[in-house]
């Protein structure tokens, strides 16, 4: 084992001192009895457990929702901040970028922040002024760079940081959220450049909320939700698992949105479900299946004709679908009773994502509408793909040369 | 859930070439000192004169006290006197304030890379130096004016230097430590020393405490090197033993106290930056 870079065990991370248990247990007694709303302990960890192994030459993607310890982890590794409790230990010299800036002294140049930053990465002075030309070039900040940190922005801040990191060479790279700097060329030089460091046998862990970066650049991915570390596989399957938590606290979300309800008292609903192709309730709808929503309810008075419509609005609230009963022909006199209404949804092209249902009566030959439900169920589209929109379904592509002659001219007619 | 968890011994370890860590330290360290002396005095229009005028207003201030009450001074001219007091106090207590918040002023770094934190207070202290080298230069100054002899005596003084620069790192870095955490203590810190100017013997000789109470007052770690500094310069001589070796004493037991409470503290820095 001994191509491990990076071992951690049992590690626990609350902020702030570790108050001893005794202090703690006095504390809280002392709490229960006054009931004072002290926040003289601070009981929410930050990390929980964590066990972790990662290899040389690695590329580890971390997921999770804000505040799910990401960062933590990563000032924990960079030995910024001490663990509560647990093991960590690293093998080589690590360099931390965190919190996307390397401005160190915001009055000093950008040249003398990267001397400090060399300096600090124990890097002797000859070995900084060798690096210093190329870190200059990579950077691309022209005469910025000898102007004072303060005055740049923050784009420029985490460039100059970035490019310190790519060219110190150093066996752990820890990079937080720090790949939405520059422009697209510049992006695509920092790819290229962590991909040279991952062939060179670096370790790199790579916290990002571009999940397509993410997906891009490790191979190895782990999601952190709450500071427990919940999944570790491929890269892909952390970032399906992540999107899962999305969709589901979105759907939760939604479910607790307060409804906006219109109701005359001539409809009853009971409940309704989602269900699938078995009749079994889900919460969760496969991309591409089938799935149906089911209503339970009760009319009370009779109906010459009614009329149902179903909507479903995806988080961002944009209407994805809406049908109408009486369209789709369903053909049924409404005398008063307690019946179920199912809808089939038997094509299912929704995307990826949280969704609720908008539900609505009414009686087709006064136009009256008795009962209008926003969220009557909601429900998440969960599936490994990548690709993203409002509608779901693959296309066909097809990339076929083009002989020369068949274009006017070589000049591009976009861009 | 604590009772039902057993929780391992929290421990950081980061194996990489020792020497490189210990170029590391003094890359850093002087990098800090020279941003700590360049950037102190900017944006001020006497700029380094203040490093001059502080001991020098001080004494001003000790010599027209000196003309209402009758303050003994070994009978040596008080102004020679005072100053060469004044000399190790200032930086004492100019880099125990500098200390205090060392850690706070250098949050980004803290928060961004693993240092020993040691580091921050230790520039601070060396920074420090700076001032009190230019402070010297008036001593010498004045020592030439009042023709005061020199002799083999002075080679105690890079001794002595070490000596107060240990003695203000033992009490700079635990406030910086507790500070960091409360700022109470960086706020108490100018009451502190204003306090322990008092049991110094800065404006008075040492021979003006009483007899049976002298073993106890050498325990500060101050008075050997005022009284060291004070037979070099003034007297030609070599510093008195017991107030000396008390004070390095003294200074030895505060580090060994300070320190690991420092190091103790320093883990969890980045947490309340």
């Amino acid at each position: 084992m001994s191509d491990v870079t990076i071992r951690i065990e049992g590690l626990w991370k609350r902020y702030g001192l570790p108050v001893p248990e005794l202090v703690r247990k006095s504390v809280l007694a002392a709490k229960k009895i006054f009931g004072s709303k002290n926040d003289f302990l601070n009981e929410t960890w930050a990390l929980r457990d964590i066990n972790l192994e990662v290899r040389k030459g690695e590329t580890l993607g971390i997921v999770g929702r804000n505040g799910a310890g990401k960062s933590t982890l990563l000032k924990v590794l960079a030995g910024v901040t001490a663990p509560t409790h647990g093991k960590v230990e690293i093998f080589g010299r690590i360099f931390p970028m965190i919190e996307l800036n390397a401005g160190l002294h915001m009055e000093l140049t950008g040249r003398e922040n990267v001397r400090l930053l060399g300096a600090v990465m124990g890097l002797a002075k000859d070995e900084i002024e060798e690096k210093l030309p190329g870190i200059e070039d990579f950077c691309e900040l022209g005469s910025w760079f000898d102007q004072p940190v303060r005055m740049y922005s923050s784009g420029m801040l985490g460039r100059l940081g970035f490019g310190v990191a790519v060219n110190i060479q150093s066996d752990v790279v820890l990079i937080d959220e720090t790949f939405a700097v520059g422009d697209l060329k510049f992006q695509n030089k920092s790819l290229a450049r962590v991909k040279e460091m991952r062939e060179s046998g670096a370790t790199i862990l790579l916290v990002s909320h571009s999940l397509e970066t993410l997906q891009f650049v490790a191979k190895r991915g782990i999601l952190l939700e709450q500071g427990q570390l919940i999944s570790d596989g491929t890269s892909l399957e952390a970032i399906n698992a992540y999107e899962k938590l999305v969709f589901r606290s979105e759907q939760q979300r939604l479910e607790h949105r307060v409804r906006n309800r219109i109701s005359s008292e001539d409809v009853y609903i009971y409940n309704a479900r989602l269900f699938d192709e078995n009749g079994e309730s889900i919460k969760e709808v496969i991309s591409g299946e089938p799935f149906g929503i089911e209503v339970d309810l009760h009319l009370n008075r009779a109906l010459e004709k009614p009329m149902f419509s179903m909507g479903l609005l995806n988080a961002a609230g944009i209407l994805c679908k809406w049908n109408i009963s009486e369209e789709d022909g369903l053909e049924a006199s409404g005398e008063p009773n307690r019946y179920i209404l199912k809808i089939w949804y038997p094509e299912n092209r929704l995307a990826n994502g949280a969704y609720e249902a908008h539900f609505a009566t009414r009686d087709a030959t006064s136009f009256e509408t008795l009962e209008r439900i926003a969220g009557i169920v909601s429900f998440a589209v969960v599936g490994p793909k990548r690709a993203r929109g409002i509608v779901a379904g693959t296309c066909e592509w097809r990339l076929t040369p083009v002989l020369e002659g068949d274009t006017p001219n070589g000049k591009p007619a976009i861009g | 859930m604590s009772g039902t968890t057993q929780f391992i011994k929290s421990s950081y370890i980061n194996v990489s070439p020792r020497s490189r860590k210990r170029s590391q330290f003094a890359t850093v360290l002087r990098a800090l000192v020279i941003r700590d002396v360049t950037s102190r005095y900017r944006r001020s229009s006497l700029g380094m004169w203040w490093a001059f005028l502080q001991p020098l207003i001080l004494m001003l201030l000790f010599n027209m006290l000196r003309g209402f009450v009758n303050i003994p001074s070994d009978g040596i001219p008080y102004i020679l006197f005072s100053y060469s007091g004044l000399l190790p106090w200032t930086f004492f207590t100019n880099s125990v304030a500098a200390c205090g918040p060392s850690i706070i002023t250098n949050a980004e770094i803290i928060k961004k890379i693993a240092l020993p934190r040691e580091v921050f207070p230790l520039a601070a202290v060396t920074a420090t130096l700076f001032d009190f080298v230019m402070s010297g230069i008036v001593m010498a100054i004045l020592m030439i004016y009042y023709a005061v002899p020199i002799g083999w005596a002075l080679l105690w003084i890079p001794a002595l230097v070490i000596l107060m620069g240990a003695a203000s790192f033992a009490v700079g870095i635990l406030i910086a430590g507790l500070g960091t955490f409360r700022k109470d203590f960086i706020f108490a810190t100018p009451f502190l020393t204003q306090a322990w100017l008092f049991i110094t013997p800065v404006i008075y000789p040492l021979s003006s405490v009483p007899e049976k109470w002298q073993s106890i007052y050498m325990l500060n770690p101050m008075v050997g090197v005022i009284e060291g500094f004070r037979s070099v310069l003034l007297k030609a001589q070599t510093p008195a033993f017991e107030p000396l070796a008390l004070s390095a004493l003294t200074t030895a037991l505060l580090l060994g106290l300070s320190w690991p409470v420092f190091r103790k503290l320093s883990g969890y820095f980045a947490d309340v930056l």
